[in-house]
């Protein structure tokens, strides 16, 4: 306890310049500020790390290993080194778009954090109601950066880098959109901490109730993060570096800090959505024993825990799966990811539905309390359940059922119709019908 | 003529459908991540391959031939080399000059003769390395040991003189 007794000491000594409202209102907010953009910066360096090194032991390799024990001042050296590097702008570009389009990514990556809900009390900087409205519209801000970075560079490879990354977001964006629905049917609230707060009420994680939602909120999430297998606009195998192929020195790193915090909001928001948030079985016993800052803090540690959990299968997805073809990419978003979207809402409703018409029927009690999310009975919970694994099998079937068609209008399938032989020389292979 | 291509059949299906090579491919890079992390066996396709060289030296393998050394009796620390030049004609390269000198000395209360080896040149930017002077050598004194750093700043630095065959070239050893 002694070791967070410096909080309470420091608000005694801030009423002596300011008053409680001052603080409650200003001073707080800005140290949460600045300790929450000092923490994400340094987790975002460390995701750079932690990637290098675990796409390093997946190839059998070391990683970095030279600079300070086991590498680990690699993210600074790798920092002092882009900061003294030369700033270099092409001739041909367009000067002021250029400049500014990192700032965009940064900015609209990092204010995003505004509203994440690290820990419960003073671990969260603004509890606003409409949070996640706030995330993701900020959140697609980003991908205006990418469009204009690849538009101002006046290089193909950029450009064609830039819009691939527009056509993706566009088709990412609203699958994106449609597989939070689900998970905000039960929460009944757009607030961040109040979604958390709903399933630590319930004492479930979403994730139990929605596999397909946080399956689809997680691809598309990656999509939407340009990571592999999803990263098209920046294939180095296609397109140089892609949208920032003309970038260097700190313009560049500041590109490289957004695509990492993108992936740390992302990881975020579906922690707190989807895996419970800050909320742990028994935490909050400390919080009734008085123990209120260590309680913070080790939520705090579970939430940063359960991210990283999640940036860590970021990692692991992509030194693992090769990187999509530009169509099948586009299949996946819209042939599969928005109609089990659609699907999944649908489910969802009806599943909500089917519960709150069995509360009370024939003595069977669905549903506990209503007010702080969606509270279900032990009953109520096994439908869930149920009903969110049907819904993985019926999307699936369903899906594949009505994508089955869909192959004849496919490259492969005309590719099979292609004759080979019985053509006369000197004439081009044509398709059959 | 349609190519024909086979249907799925029902097992092809359901792994398409449960998309079962995806995570044998996920298990695959964990199971790797894992290894490394825990430092398994490297043979077995566990563990981590990378040598750290200057820190930890690596082992070369057993019939590896490297840098050149004249040996030494060990009791008088005088050269084992009677200076027969039989290195020189087995080398296949020419790259070894054998300079002898005659000394007198006393044998049975007669002043005699004897050749001794005066100057031994090894020019290891032309050897190849075969260990055939080495095989010739009739009281094993030449031989061609386990180290591997032959690189110089200059052409020169290639060519060994006695000095440095019976010493050993200074190296700089990394420990970080």
């Amino acid at each position: 306890m002694l070791l967070l007794a410096p909080v309470n000491i420091l608000n005694d000594l801030l009423l002596k310049v300011f008053s409680q409202e001052t603080i409650n209102f200003v001073v707080w907010p800005l140290i949460q500020i600045g300790l929450v953009v000092t923490l994400v910066a340094l987790w975002v360096a460390y995701a750079t790390y932690l990637e290098r090194k675990i796409s390093a032991f997946m190839q059998a390799r070391l990683g970095p290993m030279r600079v300070g024990p086991w590498g680990l001042l690699q993210p600074i050296a790798d920092g002092l080194k882009l900061l003294v590097k030369e700033d270099f702008i092409p001739d041909k570009a367009d000067r002021w778009i250029f400049f500014f389009a990192p700032y965009i990514a940064v900015a609209s990556a990092f204010i995003v954090f505004s509203v994440v809900p690290f820990g419960p009390d003073w671990a969260v900087i603004a509890d606003v109601n409409i949070g996640l409205l706030l995330v993701l519209a900020v959140s697609s801000v980003g991908v205006l950066a990418l469009i204009l970075a690849g538009w101002s560079s006046n290089s193909k490879y950029a450009l064609l880098g830039g819009l691939r990354s527009s056509a993706q977001m566009v088709s990412y964006e609203v699958a994106m959109g449609l597989a939070l629905i689900g998970a905000l049917m039960f929460a009944r609230t757009l607030s961040l901490s109040g979604i958390v707060a709903a399933q630590g009420s319930d004492s479930v994680w979403y994730i139990i109730y929605q596999p397909v939602g946080f399956l689809l909120f997680l691809i598309s999430g990656i999509a939407e993060n340009n990571r592999a297998p999803f990263d098209l606009p920046e294939a180095e195998s296609e397109l140089v570096a892609g949208f920032h192929t003309e970038y260097s020195g700190m313009r560049w790193s500041l590109f490289f800090m957004a695509e990492y915090a993108a992936m740390v909001v992302v990881a975020a928001v579906a922690t707190t959505l989807y895996l419970g948030g800050w909320y742990f079985p028994g935490l909050n016993r400390l919080d009734v024993a008085g123990y209120h800052n260590l309680y913070v803090t080790l939520s705090l540690l579970v939430f940063l825990i359960k991210a990283s959990l999640i940036l860590y299968f970021y990692f692991w997805l992509r030194w693992t799966l090769p990187r999509f073809r530009y169509d099948q990419l586009m299949d996946i978003g819209w042939k599969w990811l928005i109609p089990s979207a659609l699907i999944n809402i649908a489910l969802s409703a009806l599943a909500i539905f089917i519960v709150q018409a069995l509360d009370g029927w024939k003595g069977i009690k669905t549903i506990e309390m209503i007010d702080q999310g969606l509270n279900l009975t032990a009953t109520g919970k096994v439908i869930m359940v149920v009903f969110g694994l049907l819904g993985l099998v019926i999307t699936g079937l369903l899906l594949s059922r009505i994508n089955w068609r869909g192959r004849d209008f496919n490259l492969k399938s005309q590719r099979r119709n292609i004759r080979l032989v019985d053509l006369p020389k000197g004439k081009p292979a044509v398709p059959v019908n | 003529m349609q190519v024909k291509t086979p249907k799925p059949t029902l097992i092809q299906k359901l792994k398409r459908f449960f998309m079962i090579d995806l995570i044998r491919g996920l298990g695959l890079t964990l199971k790797y991540n894992w290894g490394a992390i825990f430092d398994k066996d490297a043979v077995a396709g566990k563990g981590i391959y990378t040598e750290q060289y200057p820190k930890v030296r690596p082992d070369v393998a057993p019939r590896f031939h490297g840098a050149p050394r004249l040996n030494m009796d060990p009791e008088t620390h005088d050269t084992l080399c009677i200076a027969c030049n039989l290195c020189a004609i087995a080398c296949p390269e020419d790259c070894i000059d054998v300079l002898a000198m005659d000394v007198e000395i006393i044998v049975a209360g007669k002043p005699r003769k004897k050749k001794v080896l005066d100057e031994f040149i090894f020019d290891t930017s032309r050897c190849m390395f075969c260990a055939l002077c080495q095989e010739a050598c009739p009281t094993s004194c030449l031989e061609l040991t386990q180290d591997f750093e032959l690189a110089t700043y200059s052409r020169a630095g290639f060519v060994w003189n006695r000095e440095m065959l019976e010493q050993g070239r200074e190296t700089v050893k990394y420990t970080s």
